[in-house]
């Protein structure tokens, strides 16, 4: 199974440059290469693409703003992580406070597939991405999070740690109940 | 008798390759991460949030220099 994300990335040369910022062209890097797995997380938190793509659009505009807090210390894709799930945390948090919950409708879900696939493969995708939607929906956020956050292979179980707050032995006891409780939800959605 | 062989053959044969083709699939999503990142590589990015995030960041001022004690006391802690 290929990565998450396939990075056609010049990350070390964002790295090295990280203290004095990016230039354009090393930004525009940066959400080449991580662009996927933002949208991808935020697509399956929130459940819902055209709130995805604003959260994602957000997540980079504030990863602009702040670049001079990067500190160099964790990756470019740890530190836009952690913005983004401070993002959708937030972002859910204000619905519930207004009682509004997703509406995504089937043609916003359709333009969610890879634009390049077969009808059919269009459609075994959307399929799937409603089941995977179903299962992740019925999990507490914390599994939720924990299992889209483990599914990048860019991300070790200590940085999912950091990201989660808690411990690599905590996470991975927690991946096991997490696991469990998708593919009992995922069964169901058949 | 040879044809019923063949048959035979033939049949277990299809029916070896869809037990493999099912284990096939069966391992491919063994675990649900597995299965998230496959769903995550079939996702396609809308291309119109790098378009509304250039006009974003078009209007705004270069993105700031990291300060000059940050970078000196990071390179007395690396």
């Amino acid at each position: 199974m290929k990565a998450l994300v396939n990075e056609p990335v010049a990350e070390q040369a964002c790295l090295d440059q990280a203290p004095s910022g990016l230039t354009p062209s090393e930004f525009a890097d940066l959400y080449t290469s991580h662009s996927r797995a933002i949208y991808y997380l935020a697509l399956r938190f929130l459940g819902d693409p055209q709130k995805a793509e604003d959260a994602t659009h957000d997540v980079f505009l504030k990863a602009f703003r702040k670049m001079d807090q990067f500190r160099g210390e964790a990756s470019w894709r740890t530190w836009l992580y952690r913005i983004a799930i401070n993002h959708c945390r937030n972002l859910q948090q204000a619905w519930h406070e207004r009682h509004l919950f997703s509406n995504a409708d089937d043609a916003v879900w359709e333009s969610a597939a890879v634009p390049d696939d077969s009808p059919l493969r269009v459609l075994e995708t959307r399929e799937l991405g409603e089941r995977i939607q179903k299962a992740l929906d019925g999990l507490p956020a914390e599994y939720r999070l924990l299992l889209l956050l483990v599914a990048d292979e860019e991300l070790s179980y200590e940085q999912v740690g950091v990201l989660t707050e808690q411990s690599a032995d905590a996470v991975r006891g927690k991946l096991h109940r997490a696991r469990k409780a998708f593919t009992v939800l995922f069964r169901k959605s058949a | 008798m040879k044809r019923q062989t063949k048959f035979d053959s033939a049949e277990q044969q299809q029916h070896a390759a869809g037990q493999q083709t099912q284990q096939q699939s069966a391992l491919e999503f063994a675990a649900a991460e597995e299965l998230l990142r496959y769903d995550a590589e079939h996702t396609a990015v809308p291309g119109s949030i790098a378009q509304r995030l250039q006009e974003s960041t078009g209007s705004l001022p270069p993105p700031p220099a990291r300060s000059w004690w940050r970078r000196l006391f990071r390179r007395g802690n690396p």
